[in-house]
């Protein structure tokens, strides 16, 4: 695992060290939602956990609605207890990928999330759509902390040129907008140190002061004449990094309407009381080894504590970018992309199989946790909508007819889960323009190529 | 991984053409003789002719009525027509190319409308001619974020601070696609680190302050002084130095609103320049790379002013910002002389501080920027240690700053009689008798089949997998890093090998089971090419190591030939015959380089740039150095567009 070069955050460093340390957030216990009358209804929180290169789909594929809660395919086993809470769809299409057809692995997460094909007339930029996640964060992202969560657990500079298409492709499934690649976060000791530094004088961000956010004012107002001396190409990457300081700003002043908030709360008087019955923020610790799985758990634990504590709504995760991760931990090195070529190889079908269900695993250890955890009426997970998935159906082929992907959780009450739907029409757009309105989201254009919303995922 | 072609072609560089059809602006450019001027001019006079009397007719008679205003399969030749050298017509005329080349297109559903073989050949080769249609453009000087590397050595230079103080942002590869965005939970960072900085350079209330901050601050004004004044004074020098480039009178206007700002909150004259050196810090001006001044906007095409060009030129080949000589140049206008700036070149050349480049091209032009993270089964390699990984990549840095130094023709990469090893790495080479200790050092190699990229444990490993060598993965690198040729990606829906042969595949070889891409039309375009070149390094295991015999005990067949038909049955063969290709070798580098240094890809009028390159290249035997410095003085690196 990556640690923080030498000199950033060495007084955290000093925190968090030791094997496993288990670090409390004392201060979480005061953290109160920042909308709504007391108690309020939790809102709806939206994440998506990704895994490339598809599955072995007979292990995948429920044989039957009427098998899916007593006997799960093989892939889904750690889900089982939680089983009633899930939702399986098959018939859910890819975007078709021509005229790119070489490059199956740049677009299997470049379109993910945008169910669009970049443009092809500029495909040496990056030019595709907003991401669904983004559609969302747009909506509700000025209501917490964070718009949004970005996470991942590799570098996302593998240099890889398909078909023409820009590198940025090939890692990112996040776009701000069509032309913005959202980067994402890999080192769990950073995003804790982001979002939930200690308070005092060791943190830098709740040590940014009003006048910080005044000085950042006068920088973003000078900018204007520097504005006026640039091309418009130059004028639009000046705009992402004014964007990017306004949203300093805006955290600078979250951050101190939270700690008003906390402090009228200390003095009895808040009105925007947490649920007496909430459980208490989640534990992080941070792994010591290098075992891949305890790193996905760690970055799990981090997108659940950012929901629990409502910092943020809605969150990606890319688990593995497609340019080959290996996973020793199951006793083979062979990287990822190259098994899922397996020519139907007994050998290599068994290590891509294991390899899917490592990754689900994960994912279920994710969900069950939502699951144990109080909010509200119900629990976290009720109030959630946690997607796993693949761009790709068989890797083997390339095939993205069918997308493998699982939903968890109720979405507060907007999905009807507990079933596994053999034979949905629709496609990629579709899906996720109906888990964006299940989210409450309102929608001004399909997201991507969708053409109605899955009536039947809902509740 | 199963790589195969389309196309019974390579198409030679992955040049894409075009741009904007405007106006053909003509410049005085810098390091163009009217000799070649009028060259050009000729060629382009040519290529008009050409597509107005065959390529013109050509598509007219056989192509528009599908290809038209509803254009099939995504092919819009009616678009490609009215506007030919644009980049948008170039992916229609390439397809459209590929297409007739084969006989894939026309549809043969109507013969009176097939053209001939004579036909296809002009049509197809009139492609080259292409880039005469792309109006002169240097194209834009989009503005550019500071990459993570080039932010910490900035920050060192200007205030002494270890450059690991920017450690939080995430890593990030610079050059060509390089990304300028940063994610909502990255972009408090520069606010972040710039209060880090301020934290470690000022000194704590009643401490005397350390020198760097006497050299930003100044003395403390006397009694009675102007602190408004003196604080304008400050705002100068720190902006000079953080925005590379005198700063305009606006922008002191900005900096010294920020000062009345902590003072009108009632900070100390101190504390008030400190709210206003962190203005400068989280500066767009100080983080990206911008222009000195507003330009005539009548003109379409100008030079980079010489401020910009000195931070282009520093953060290219040391990743840090200009120092006081590049500085002082731009300040009196003469670093845009092309003989100032040629010196310049060698100057930066020789410093230690060019090791950057190798970091910021090299590796990745070798491809071996990976190599930290690369999984290698343990069982197979236990001797993969950090060590290990890091003595590899430090042979590899210290031979490419060897060749640069040296100034030695672009041959030396691929064909060289010495490297840099320490113990660790000794032992890939078999020399660990007499290699002893950590250090690297340079030693005489006297195998053949050792010396250069192509016989060096760093890139046999990074083109391996965990457990074994990939003779395909090999071949593409060879073709594509080292001879810039473009590799096309497997066509989709492309049959998997036992479903060919439906045979059991069960006690091939790996050179057995390789071949079998040969046998499949398919599949043999290109693996006839690729293999044969990468087993002709199967000698080499997957961390570098050289072997007689692979895993299973068979012994290695590294015989194989060139697709100029050029046999070889050893790498050091193999070697010779990439060594005889210099021309290839030299322009790979320069396309390359100048991606890199431009930040984008090369289009269709910088192909014409690269032609009249490669022949001052080549006339000074393809050195490296003058590989660089004519990268550096070229029209598309002191010039940019600014508006279409």
């Amino acid at each position: 695992m990556k640690t923080p070069s030498a000199h950033s955050f060495l007084d955290r460093r000093n925190f968090l060290r030791g094997a496993g340390v288990s670090l409390a957030l004392p201060f979480l216990d005061s953290i109160v939602r920042t909308v709504g009358a007391s108690p309020v209804k939790p809102p709806v929180r939206l994440g998506f956990m990704y895994m490339p290169h598809g599955v072995i789909m007979d292990q995948f594929w429920p044989k039957s609605p009427e098998s899916f809660l007593d006997t799960p395919p093989p892939a889904l086993e750690a889900l089982r207890p939680v089983l009633d809470q899930c939702l399986m769809m098959k018939g859910i299409s890819g975007v078709p990928i021509s005229p790119f057809n070489g490059a199956p692995h740049a677009l299997e997460l470049s379109t993910w999330l945008t169910a669009r094909l970049p443009d092809s007339e500029t495909r040496s930029r990056v030019n595709i759509a907003i991401s669904a996640d983004q559609v969302m964060a747009n909506y509700v992202g000025a209501q917490t902390l964070l718009p949004s969560l970005e996470l991942a657990t590799m570098p996302q500079t593998h240099k890889e040129n398909q078909e023409g298409l820009h590198e940025a492709y090939y890692s990112h499934c996040s776009y701000r907008s069509p032309t913005q690649p959202v980067p994402a976060e890999i080192d769990p000791r950073n995003v804790l140190n982001r979002l939930f530094g200690k308070r005092g004088k060791d943190a830098r961000v709740t040590k940014a002061s009003p006048l910080d956010r005044q000085m950042l004012d006068h920088v973003i107002g000078g900018a204007k004449d520097l504005r006026k001396t640039l091309a418009s190409d130059d004028q639009q990457k000046l705009d992402e990094y004014l964007d990017s300081v306004r949203s300093v700003e805006r955290r600078i002043a979250a951050i101190e309407s939270r700690q008003a908030e906390a402090s009228l709360e200390k003095a009895g008087v808040s009105t925007k009381k947490r649920h007496a019955a909430d459980s208490p923020p989640i534990e992080i610790k941070i792994p010591e080894g290098d075992k891949r799985s305890e790193y996905m758990q760690v970055m799990c634990d981090l997108n659940i504590l950012a929901f629990q504590t409502d910092t943020t709504r809605v969150s990606t995760y890319i688990g593995s970018t497609p340019n080959g991760v290996s996973y020793p931990e199951l006793g083979f090195t062979d990287t990822h992309h190259s098994t899922t070529h397996h020519n139907n190889g007994e050998e290599k079908v068994g290590k891509v199989a294991a390899i899917t269900k490592f990754n689900i695993d994960q994912y279920a250890y994710m969900v069950k946790k939502m699951a144990s955890l109080r909010e509200g009426d119900g629990t976290l997970l009720d109030n959630c909508i946690m997607m796993w998935g693949s761009g790709l159906e068989d890797g083997n082929r390339h095939s993205r007819e069918n997308l493998p992907f699982i939903l968890a959780g109720k979405g507060g009450g907007s999905l009807h889960t507990g079933r596994f739907l053999a034979d949905t029409k629709g496609n990629q757009g579709d899906l996720l323009s109906t888990l964006l309105s299940c989210a409450g989201v309102p929608l001004d254009r399909p997201v991507g190529i969708a053409t109605k919303e899955i009536e039947e995922m809902k509740a | 991984m199963h790589r195969s072609c389309h196309s019974p072609f390579f198409s030679k560089t992955a040049l894409v053409l075009g741009l904007f059809v405007g106006s053909l602006v003509e410049l005085p450019c810098l390091a163009e003789t009217k000799e070649e001027a009028s060259d050009e001019a000729a060629l382009r006079a040519d290529a008009r002719k050409t597509f107005k009397e065959d390529v013109a007719p050509f598509v007219e008679n056989y192509c528009i009525r599908c290809h038209g205003p509803r254009p099939k399969g995504g092919v819009n030749l009616k678009s490609a027509l009215k506007s030919p050298g644009s980049a948008s017509s170039f992916l229609h005329w390439k397809k459209a190319v590929a297409n007739v080349k084969v006989h894939d297109m026309p549809p043969e559903e109507d013969v009176s409308k097939i053209p001939t073989d004579e036909e296809r050949r002009q049509f197809a080769e009139w492609i080259d001619k292409l880039k005469y249609l792309a109006p002169r453009d240097p194209g834009p000087f989009v503005i550019r974020r500071l990459s993570k590397v080039e932010y910490g050595n900035t920050l060192q230079d200007l205030y002494g601070v270890d450059p690991g103080i920017v450690g939080v942002l995430p890593d990030e590869v610079v050059g060509e696609g390089f990304l300028n965005s940063i994610s909502p939970l990255q972009s408090e960072l520069y606010l972040e680190i710039a209060n880090r900085v301020v934290e470690e350079v000022l000194a704590a209330k009643g401490e005397d302050p350390a020198a760097v901050q006497k050299r930003l601050f100044g003395e403390t004004p006397s009694d009675g002084a102007d602190l408004r004044e003196e604080a304008r004074r400050v705002a100068q020098s720190l902006a000079r130095d953080a925005f590379r480039r005198p700063p305009s009178d606006s922008e002191l206007d900005v900096l010294v609103g920020v000062f009345d700002l902590a003072r009108e909150n009632q900070l100390d004259y101190t504390a008030s320049l400190t709210l206003m050196w962190k203005a400068v810090l989280v500066s767009p001006q100080f983080l990206f790379i911008t222009p000195a001044e507003e330009v005539d906007s009548d003109e379409s095409i100008v030079r980079l002013d010489d401020y910009q060009l000195a931070s282009r030129l520093s953060y290219l080949l040391w990743s840090a910002p200009p120092d006081d000589e590049l500085i002082a140049l731009a300040e009196k206008g003469d670093l845009r002389k092309t003989e100032v700036l040629r010196s310049q070149v060698e100057r930066l050349l020789a410093h230690p501080r060019s090791r950057a480049l190798f970091d910021s091209f090299g590796a990745q032009w070798w491809r071996v920027n990976g190599l930290e993270q690369q999984v290698f089964d343990p069982d197979l390699f236990p001797e993969v240690t950090p060590d290990l990984r890091k003595a590899m990549m430090d042979e590899a840095r210290l031979f490419f700053g060897s060749v640069v130094r040296e100034n030695e023709s672009v041959v030396r990469f691929v064909d060289s009689d010495y490297t840099f090893v320490n113990e660790p790495l000794a032992e890939l080479y078999g020399l660990e008798q007499t290699i002893q200790g950590k250090e690297m050092r340079r030693v005489e190699l006297a195998n053949p089949n050792r010396g250069g990229i192509l016989g060096m444990p760093v890139t046999l490993a990074s083109t391996s997998f965990p457990g074994r060598t990939s003779p395909v993965r090999r071949g593409v690198w060879v073709l594509e890093q080292v001879l810039g040729e473009r590799v096309p990606p497997p066509p989709p829906d492309v049959p998997e090998l036992e479903e060919l042969k439906g045979e059991d595949l069960e006690g091939l070889t790996l050179r057995q089971l390789t071949e079998l891409h040969q046998s499949e039309a398919t599949c043999a375009n290109c693996h006839q090419v690729l293999d044969p070149i990468g087993f002709g390094l199967e000698n080499f295991d997957a961390i570098g190591r050289w072997r007689d015999r692979d895993s299973a005990g068979v012994a290695i067949d590294s015989k194989g030939k060139l697709p100029s038909g050029k046999g070889f049955a050893t790498p050091a063969e193999l070697k010779g015959l990439l060594a005889d290709r210099e021309s290839d070798l030299a322009r790979n580098l320069t396309e390359r380089l100048m991606a890199h240094a431009l930040g984008r890809q090369l289009e269709g009028y910088d192909e014409i740039v690269i032609d009249r390159l490669m022949r001052r290249i080549a006339e000074d035997d393809f050195r490296v150095r003058t590989i660089i410095t004519e990268v550096i003085t070229s029209y598309l690196f002191t010039h940019r567009k600014i508006e279409g």
